[in-house]
């Protein structure tokens, strides 16, 4: 009956009954994002496109995701797997994601480390975009770079003067990700 | 030494008067005095040690006589032989004084020789050596003086006491279980004191002074206690005290009648005496209190004392008295006599007030009122007996108790009352509201932090025992929730002490699956319905909570008040032991708690959605319950929250007139207005009227597919045709599974008409025939022809089978029962006809009844499996998707990713995910690798 003892008492729930209710602060934007991640899933589960995934990694927050672009036909890349990893911070979707390839690839808006030219992906960021739609911004990408602002400047200049030669660079330089 | 010399001669003088020379003389100095008789005087040399005294007090004046002195020595040991001989206890042992002590004494002081007055030497000897006492000095010059004739009775006293009774009082002790054991050691004790003072007060003290005889007598019996409490351990007196003060006062303080009267009341049916009415002027029990008025309450416990505790009062007072005088009193006693009492007021709170909750209490008046008058009183008495005996033996001011004390004793009281309220509370609760009295008595005891602390902590432990397990319904842990919020808030308005005991009770109630349920079907329930029955409990939904739900609107039309009321001038800040976070809720308001008990309103409002729409499809005229209570949440939830059941309600009440222009657009109305009716025999055109729900809104629809009769269909297509004229770009899909059907049969003998099911009427059609002879069909052939799940059909067939429109021929075929059986003419014709046979018939019946339950509940557990097949596709996706993104997993990880990620978590076991995935694996989609992880095939 003493006082630390009813201390205890009253904390341990309210810590469990704060998370369970409250939506203030920090945490709270932490529940939009994730909330709206999970939309977001629940979309793609729901009506997949043909050629593109995504899914959560393992970590168990919901703001990191691998993608995985299939290449499309009639483009250097065809049949290709590519990986990608998205990033969300703690404010999306009112920044944009940090969207990575993680499978080597050549391309004239990639570099080689994976950063990706793509202007949604910057400055002309919105929040109606979502994964799905960064995704498929992606796949049309790789059948039509924007060679006006090359990451790759030699891509660039091979996929204008010689297709034959720039396959042939994707695909040297394209190596399947395994699954670890 | 020249003051002395008068005086030694005064003395002279004085002693010469009375004793006689010659007297002295012819007695010889070592003789005893002739007074006593043969066996007195042989037990009196016999007493060694008392002789040892002697010699050795005489030893040192025949040392030192001196010249001039030795006529006064020789009559002063001539005195102090005879003195000390007429004083010396006879050594008669302990069983004379055992036998002795229930008589008044006088017989065995008689037997002691101590009360025959003393000869006259002796009386002269005694007067000589009082003088002596009398002047200071120890009588005969310094020779004497480390002794004194007092002292020496004093020695004398312990010397006997040690000697002939402590060994038999040692004995007395050990005795086991003797009944007031005490009680005869302390008449011993009393008795033994007489004997050893009697002689002193009857022939030594009048030869003293007055002051100075309280001295003595003080001096002797403090000698007296000492070699008795020396004796006598307390360890073992003080629980035999214990028992004593305790039997008494359980009928002083009237607990034994209280402790009776529970007893009585329960015999009382048997005619039991009216003992009762005896008591009546004198009764501390509370229920014969609250049923006086106010006059005679003041008096029951004061006035008319009852005939037995009177006798018992004063029992305990003369033993106490006894005690006292024996010198077994004093603190120690009080301290027995305190821890008694202590046990005796929680016995009281105990014995009067278990089970006392009516409303208005005046429980913790009755009991300042017992304390006072009762309790007090007996404090009083017998702390005036058993005092300490101080600053010179006087009895302190015969007032030990103050009225402070009393007061003290009275928070006491409240507090053995309010630990009593605590341990009791659950049943308080579950009696509730008509035990709301007992809440009234606790909030006197919930005065301070420590109490309410202790309230809520033992609440809570009850609860967890007796509530918060898997053997409680959900619908009584509500229910007692809903009484709970109600109890505390009559105890504590501020909510603190409801806010911690609820604590648990939610985190508990989120944990059952079925809380949403069994709250959203209360809040749906009809008031009133079932009120005739047992409140709520045995009927499985909490009634209450719909009538609760109208309630509280009113009164929350009313308080509006809020924390930010600047203008409130009866602000209170929030008490104490307030939890951090606590807020000053509206904890009272019932629909609150239990609705806040979620996260969110969307888990409520889907289940309510749920609810909804089944009761919405029933075919009702009006929904007005419904209605109501839709507008009640929104008050509480807001429209936007609710908008979906909104919808819902508006789609029922729009489709009754969008049907109504249909049906009159397309010319489906039919003179002959009978509603519902598909399949009339004569005119070839059913009825059909439709319910227009609007899919996005409404909740996931359990339904069974198949293939309705053909009319309907054309039925179907002309009434969607009229739909999509009146509603452009709107569809109808149609729910063949909901419904209802009012089917008419004609058959060889009879007409059936009732209203069932769709697809029971379907089953039914398909064994059309316009022949006479009836119609056979099988399960698998129905199942086909239907593209209806045999499970569906067999039900069906069976509903049929039930009202005796089809046997079952032979396993799984049907046929139509044209004509019944002869017998059934008996009994549905001849009454009295052959009863047995007619009680088979209705008991196959009844059988076919209960079967064909069976099968529609099996047939809507296969509709359940089938759409979680349906979701488990979903999740087929999540689980492509993951391995896809996160290469191959072991089964563990895919049920923890999916468990994250999927909405309101998975709902499947390991062990049915490894079976689907098993599915998978057979149909080539998936492959296993190394350490059982799952890989897609591409």
């Amino acid at each position: 009956m003493d006082y630390t003892m009813e201390d205890t008492q009253n904390s341990a729930p309210e810590t469990l009954e704060a998370t369970k209710l409250s939506g203030a602060g920090q945490r709270g934007d932490t529940q939009s994002v994730t909330k709206r991640l999970q939309a977001e899933l629940m979309q793609l589960m729901i009506s997949p496109s043909p050629g593109i995934s995504a899914f959560p990694d393992a970590d168990g927050n919901l703001l990191s995701w691998t993608a995985t672009i299939t290449g499309p036909t009639e483009t250097p890349y065809e049949g290709l797997t590519l990986k990608l990893s998205f990033a969300f911070p703690n404010n999306y979707p009112y920044s944009p994601p940090t969207v990575l390839f993680k499978t080597p690839i050549y391309h004239p808006n990639v570099d080689f480390s994976g950063r990706i030219c793509l202007d949604i992906l910057k400055d002309k960021w919105s929040a109606v975009y979502n994964v799905q739609s960064v995704l498929l911004s992606l796949q049309s990408l790789l059948g039509e770079p924007n060679n006006a602002s090359p990451l790759n400047a030699q891509a660039a200049e091979l996929w204008d003067s010689d297709q034959a030669e720039f396959k042939k660079h994707v695909l040297a330089r394209h190596r399947d990700l395994d699954d670890e | 030494m020249i003051s002395s010399v008068p005086l030694n001669a005064g003395r002279r003088r004085v002693f010469g008067s009375v004793f006689s020379p010659a007297s002295l003389q012819a007695r010889p100095p070592f003789e005893s005095s002739s007074e006593l008789d043969q066996t007195q005087l042989a037990s009196f040399q016999s007493t060694g040690s008392s002789s040892t005294v002697r010699t050795a007090s005489l030893a040192s004046p025949q040392q030192e006589r001196s010249p001039d002195a030795p006529r006064d020595r020789e009559i002063w040991e001539q005195a102090w032989s005879a003195a000390t001989a007429f004083l010396a206890v006879p050594n008669q042992g302990f069983a004379p004084i055992y036998d002795a002590r229930q008589t008044d004494g006088s017989e065995a002081l008689k037997d002691w020789n101590r009360l025959s007055p003393p000869s006259k030497e002796t009386a002269d000897a005694l007067s000589y050596l009082a003088a002596t006492i009398q002047q200071g000095n120890t009588g005969y010059g310094v020779t004497a003086g480390s002794k004194s004739l007092i002292d020496w009775y004093g020695d004398e006293i312990r010397r006997h006491f040690l000697v002939n009774l402590r060994s038999g009082l040692h004995e007395l002790l050990k005795t086991p279980g003797k009944e007031s054991l005490l009680r005869t050691i302390v008449d011993c004790l009393q008795l033994a004191r007489r004997i050893y003072l009697a002689p002193v007060v009857h022939y030594l003290l009048p030869l003293l002074q007055a002051q100075k005889q309280g001295r003595v007598l003080t001096q002797l019996q403090r000698g007296f206690h000492t070699v008795v409490s020396y004796s006598l351990p307390w360890s073992e007196i003080s629980p035999l005290l214990g028992g004593e003060l305790a039997q008494d006062a359980l009928i002083i303080l009237g607990i034994d009648t209280l402790l009776e009267n529970t007893a009585e009341a329960e015999a009382e049916d048997e005619g039991g005496e009216d003992e009762m009415e005896v008591d009546r002027q004198y009764s501390v029990s509370y229920a014969d209190w609250k049923n006086e008025d106010s006059e005679t309450r003041a008096h029951l416990m004061t006035e008319g004392e009852h005939d037995q505790v009177t006798m018992a009062r004063d029992r305990l007072l003369a033993f106490l008295n006894g005690l006292q005088q024996v010198g077994l009193g004093g603190d120690k006693a009080q301290k027995v006599f305190a821890s008694v009492m202590n046990i005796m007021m929680t016995e009281f709170v105990r014995a009067a007030y278990t089970g006392q909750w009516e409303t208005p209490s005046s429980v913790p008046q009755h009991l300042r009122h017992w304390i006072e008058n009762v309790f007090a009183r007996l404090a009083v008495q017998v702390l005036a007996i058993i005092h300490t005996p101080h600053a010179g033996g006087q009895p302190s001011s015969p007032l030990d108790v103050s009225f402070g004390d009393v007061e003290k004793w009275q928070e006491m009281g409240v507090a053995r009352l309010g630990a009593l309220r605590t341990s009791e509370l659950f049943d308080v609760i579950v009696d509730w509201p008509a035990s709301s009295g007992a809440v009234d008595d606790l909030r006197h005891f919930t005065t301070h932090p420590a109490a309410r602390a202790h309230v809520t902590q033992s609440f809570i432990t009850i609860l967890n025992q007796r509530l918060l397990h898997p053997g409680a319904s959900t619908v009584e842990i509500l229910q007692l929730y809903i009484s709970i919020i109600r109890a505390f808030h009559l105890l504590d308005p501020k909510g603190v002490l409801l806010d911690r005991i609820a604590r648990p009770i939610r985190r508990y109630l989120r944990d059952r699956d079925d809380t949403i349920k069994v709250i959203v079907s209360g809040l749906l329930a009809e008031p009133g319905a079932t009120s005739s029955k047992t409140p709520s409990y045995a009927n499985e939904t909490l009634v209450e909570l719909s009538t609760e739900l109208s309630k509280a609107h009113q009164l929350s039309m009313e308080t509006n008040t809020s924390e930010l009321d600047w203008d409130d001038m009866n602000w209170m800040p929030d008490p104490v032991d307030a939890a951090p976070d606590y807020r000053k809720s509206k904890s009272s308001d019932v629909i609150d708690s239990l609705v806040s008990l979620f996260d969110s309103k969307e888990t409520f409002v889907k289940e309510l959605q749920t609810l909804l729409s089944d009761r919405l499809l029933q075919k009702r005229e009006h929904y007005d319950q419904e209605i109501s209570v839709l507008e009640l949440l929104k008050v509480r939830f807001g429209d936007s929250a609710l908008q979906a059941c909104e919808v819902m309600l508006r789609d029922i009440s729009d489709s009754g007139r969008v049907d109504e222009v249909i049906r009159k657009d397309q010319g489906l109305l039919r003179p002959p207005t009978r509603l519902f009716n598909k399949r009339p025999p004569e005119p070839p055109v059913p009825d059909i009227h439709a319910k227009i729900l609007s899919r996005f809104f409404w909740p996931e629809i359990q339904d069974q597919d198949f293939k309705i009769p053909d009319e309907i269909t054309s039925l179907q297509r002309r009434y969607a045709t009229g739909f999509e004229a009146l509603k452009a770009s709107r569809k109808l899909t149609w729910r063949n599974g909901l419904g209802q059907v009012l089917v008419e049969l004609q058959l060889g003998d009879r007409a059936f008409s009732e209203e069932v099911t769709t697809w029971q009427a379907t089953v039914i059609h398909a064994f059309h025939s316009d022949h006479d002879e009836g119609a056979t069909r099988t399960v698998p052939n129905l199942a086909e022809q239907l593209e209806m799940t045999p499970t569906l059909v067999r039900s069906a067939c069976l509903f049929w089978v039930s009202k005796r429109i089809l046997t079952e021929s032979s396993r799984d075929e049907f046929s139509v029962l044209e004509y019944l059986p002869s017998d059934d003419e008996d009994e549905f014709g001849i009454p009295g006809g052959d009863g047995g046979d007619a009680d088979m018939q209705s008991g196959d019946a009844s059988n076919a009844a209960a079967a064909a339950e069976a099968a529609a509940a099996a047939a809507a557990k296969e509709a359940a499996e089938a759409a979680a097949m349906e979701k488990m596709n979903l999740y087929w996706q999540f689980i492509v998707g993951m391995l896809t993104n996160q290469g191959a997993m072991p089964l563990q990880r895919i049920v923890m990713m999916l468990s994250i990620v999927v909405p309101g978590g998975f709902p499947f076991s390991n062990e049915e995910l490894r079976e689907f995935l098993a599915g998978m694996v057979s149909r080539g989609k998936l492959e296993i690798v190394s350490g059982g992880n799952y890989k897609l095939v591409h």
